[in-house]
């Protein structure tokens, strides 16, 4: 032990023996840190490599960057849409075109389904027993035809037993979802605890009851429990296994902090009605029995070849003239057009602003009850969509029109001074718009002011720049603007006054050009210090050019030493 | 809304299912005792204004206390303890019980309900068992499933106990 009194370097010995052998271990780990390169730039270099590697391991790296994906792209598709619009606009196309072949392809298979159990005798006999029991037609069919359908999810708190979320489809009820998540845990419990061994460690996973599996996973915070009607397929336990995994790296968090409150796992809801869905044998066929459904079929056909031979022709020239028109409508795609059953199905691409197909066949005496289309939404590039998205894009008043000239959309017409185009953007489909054609017009009001305006003149003597005289008239120009551009409600800028000054033809050109100008200065210096904001008046001295009609020889010199106004509009781009 | 798991623990013929049944919602019958040994009811009891949900985990009763299913009492938030105050024995092997259930989940608010107390002639606890029973960390309660004395009222003592963490 050293002795306190021998100062300092006593207490610096003492100190490299007790911590002395740990410094240098530090020393040793801050050096190591150095030479293993943890710099930014060391990391930017290996970061690619880094992320292949993990991203070959497992999913985790892609779970995690999940989140910030998809708030990034958000927030692009809310700051530039055209951007993100061009760029999957190649994947777009192809996946419409694949949904609309598989709708229709599901809508022919449920079709041939309806009339074949419509039909059948088997449909008859499902007919009667919707009948029989009060219980609806579709019901029956689905009863008989079902494959399997998963009816319940729950999400179970594994040591608790809790319900923390629980998915049904809208047309089951099911009451008591908490005291039957009880008792599924209850009785997980106690088949572990009656039938599996320590070493095993088993638990509970499916069981059947009649035409109901329940199928349980259990995960380690929690228990994912389905009730599958019918014959549930391999494929459905992986499913269930993959939504619990995920669930337990979405909701770690709620979890962890779990005490008996299950609002923080409405979360997991998308995840379970995921789950949930309805599959049907709609088209597996049992062996037929009695007399074949042709006898069925027999007798109508019959009578449909005898009555119908004549009407079937008018029929069908009509049916064609309907189908060429929703061809020629812009804005329709008809990709498939379909008469069946006495029902017109037209399947196809539509632009949102095109016209109702029904609203089109309406006309050529054609009952719409009958007409059904499916079509998905697209954005048409023919020129009547696209005029008319930029008449709905641009808030277009009636007054303008619209026309294509290659790329560019030309505007005419005339507009409100108030009217902004500029807020809507180029519409899609133009490369640009030209706006030269369209003349801004004012409101009653602005228009009876800007007359008033337009007749005010203020006159000068001769060789004299002062205004002595003029406030009154000044100030009423002044105050006449203001209520002007107020009337007008425009953009800043839109209503501009101009301030033409002219002279009488005494002097030279040089002089009166210089003079008329600065009469034309000096009345918008005086209008701008009354309010007249700077940046909207143009002082133009004409001099003797263009000089005011006045057909007495003296009155028409004191008349042209003037300035006068003009209000001019400026058009909206 | 908050979910409670409570559990109901006593030897056989302590009467904890009747004591509650009239206060309940069951789905499941008392068959569930002899056969998988709990029968789960729910109680929704209102706390300041918000309802709790109380899933009470009704244990089935074996003569012998050690028998209980310790798996069941897993997660619990509360425990109440059910006595036959007209039969001595009962009350005895409460004390075991509390011990299975404290190894097997440690502390958590319990109510101690002490059954049957409109039979005052048969009454068999003795002034002395009240020293014994303040030692313990449960609020007592003097219960009758025949007047509903006391149910209620352990119900709202342990809902909120639950909620507050309060163990006694």
């Amino acid at each position: 032990m050293p002795d306190p009194n021998q100062g300092p370097e006593a207490f610096q010995a003492l100190r490299d023996l007790v911590v002395g052998p740990e410094r240098r271990r530090l020393d040793h780990l801050e050096q190591e840190f150095d030479a293993a390169g943890l710099t930014p730039d060391a990391i930017a270099e290996h970061l690619p490599e880094a992320i292949a590697l993990r991203a070959g391991q497992d999913h985790h790296l892609a779970r995690a960057l999940g989140p910030t994906v998809e708030s990034a792209i958000s927030e692009s598709v809310r700051r530039n849409p055209r951007q993100i619009a061009t760029a999957i606009f190649p994947v777009l196309g192809p996946a419409i075109r694949k949904a609309i072949a598989e709708a229709m392809s599901g809508l022919v298979r449920s079709i041939n389904t309806a009339i074949e159990h419509s039909f059948s005798v088997r449909g008859l006999r499902w007919r009667w027993e919707s009948l029989r029991t009060g219980i609806p037609y579709a019901q029956i069919v689905i009863k008989h035809a079902l494959l399997y359908r998963v009816e319940q999810v729950f999400l179970i708190h594994a040591e608790t037993g809790l319900l923390l979320c629980h998915a049904a489809p809208p047309d089951l009820k099911v009451a008591d979802a908490d005291l039957i998540s009880g008792m599924l845990t209850a009785i997980q419990d106690f088949v572990s605890d009656s039938f599996a061994t320590a070493e095993s460690g088993g638990k509970l996973r499916t069981f059947s009851v009649g035409e109901l599996t329940v199928m349980v996973e259990p995960g380690p915070q929690a228990v994912l429990a389905a009730v599958v009607r019918g014959q549930a397929p391999d494929t459905l336990l992986p499913r269930l296994q993959d939504a619990l995994e995920n669930l337990h790296y979405q909701l770690a968090g709620p979890f962890a902090a779990f005490d008996g409150d299950a609002a923080p796992f409405e979360a997991a809801r998308p995840a379970l009605e995921a789950c949930l869905e309805t599959v049907l044998s709609t088209d597996r066929r049992e062996p037929r029995t009695g007399p074949g459904p042709w006898l069925v079929w027999a007798v109508p056909i019959a009578l449909i070849i005898l009555i119908g031979g004549g009407l079937s022709a008018r029929s069908s020239r009509r049916w064609n003239a309907a189908v060429a028109r929703l061809r020629a409508e812009p804005g329709l795609v008809v990709v498939s057009a379909e008469r069946s059953g006495g029902r017109l199905l037209f399947s196809g691409l539509r632009d949102p602003l095109a016209a109702d197909p029904r609203a089109v066949l309406a006309p050529m005496g054609v009952d719409t009850t009958t007409v059904d289309g499916q079509f998905s939404p697209f954005l048409s590039l023919e020129p009547e969509m696209i005029t008319a998205r930029a008449r709905r894009v641009l808030k277009a008043p009636e007054t303008v029109t619209f026309s294509l000239r290659g790329d560019t959309l030309v505007a005419r017409g005339t507009a409100p001074v108030a009217w902004n185009p500029s807020t809507g953007g180029t519409p899609a489909g133009v490369e640009r718009v030209d706006w030269s054609g369209v003349e801004p017009v004012l409101p009653p009001e602005a228009a009876r002011l800007k007359t008033e305006i337009e007749r005010s003149r203020v006159l000068f003597e001769v060789g004299s720049a002062s205004l002595v005289g003029t406030e009154t008239q000044l100030r009423q120009v002044a105050a006449g603007f203001e209520r002007l551009v107020a009337a007008a409600g425009g953009r800043p800028g839109s209503v501009r006054l101009d301030l033409i000054g002219r002279t009488d033809p005494t002097g030279t050109d040089a002089t009166n050009q210089a003079l008329s100008r600065l009469w034309g200065e000096a009345v918008g210096n005086r209008l701008s210090r009354l309010g007249i904001p700077a940046g909207v008046i143009t002082a133009i001295g004409v001099g003797i050019v263009q000089p005011l009609a006045e057909p007495n020889a003296a009155d028409r010199a004191r008349v042209n030493r003037s300035v006068s106004f003009v209000v001019r509009l400026v058009r909206a781009e | 809304m908050i979910q409670k798991k409570i559990c109901m623990v006593g030897v056989f013929g302590a009467g904890k299912t009747c004591l509650v049944q009239q206060y309940v919602h069951s789905l499941f019958s008392t068959k569930y005792h002899s056969t998988v040994g709990v029968k789960i009811d729910r109680k929704t009891v209102a706390l300041d204004g918000t309802d709790l949900t109380l899933l009470l985990w009704d244990l089935a009763g074996r003569d012998d206390a050690a028998d209980i299913s310790v798996s069941y009492l897993r997660g619990g938030h509360g425990i109440i303890y059910v006595v036959d105050g007209t039969r001595r024995e009962t009350f005895d092997q409460i004390f075991e019980l509390q011990t299975i259930v404290t190894n097997a989940i440690g502390v958590v608010p319990s109510v101690l309900a002490l059954n049957k107390v409109d039979l005052t002639e048969s009454w068999a606890l003795k002034p002395a068992d009240d020293a014994a029973m303040a030692k313990e960390p449960w609020q007592v309660i003097r219960t009758s499933a025949k007047t509903g004395e006391g149910v209620e009222a352990s119900f709202a003592w342990l809902a909120k106990a639950t909620v507050t963490g309060a163990a006694q």
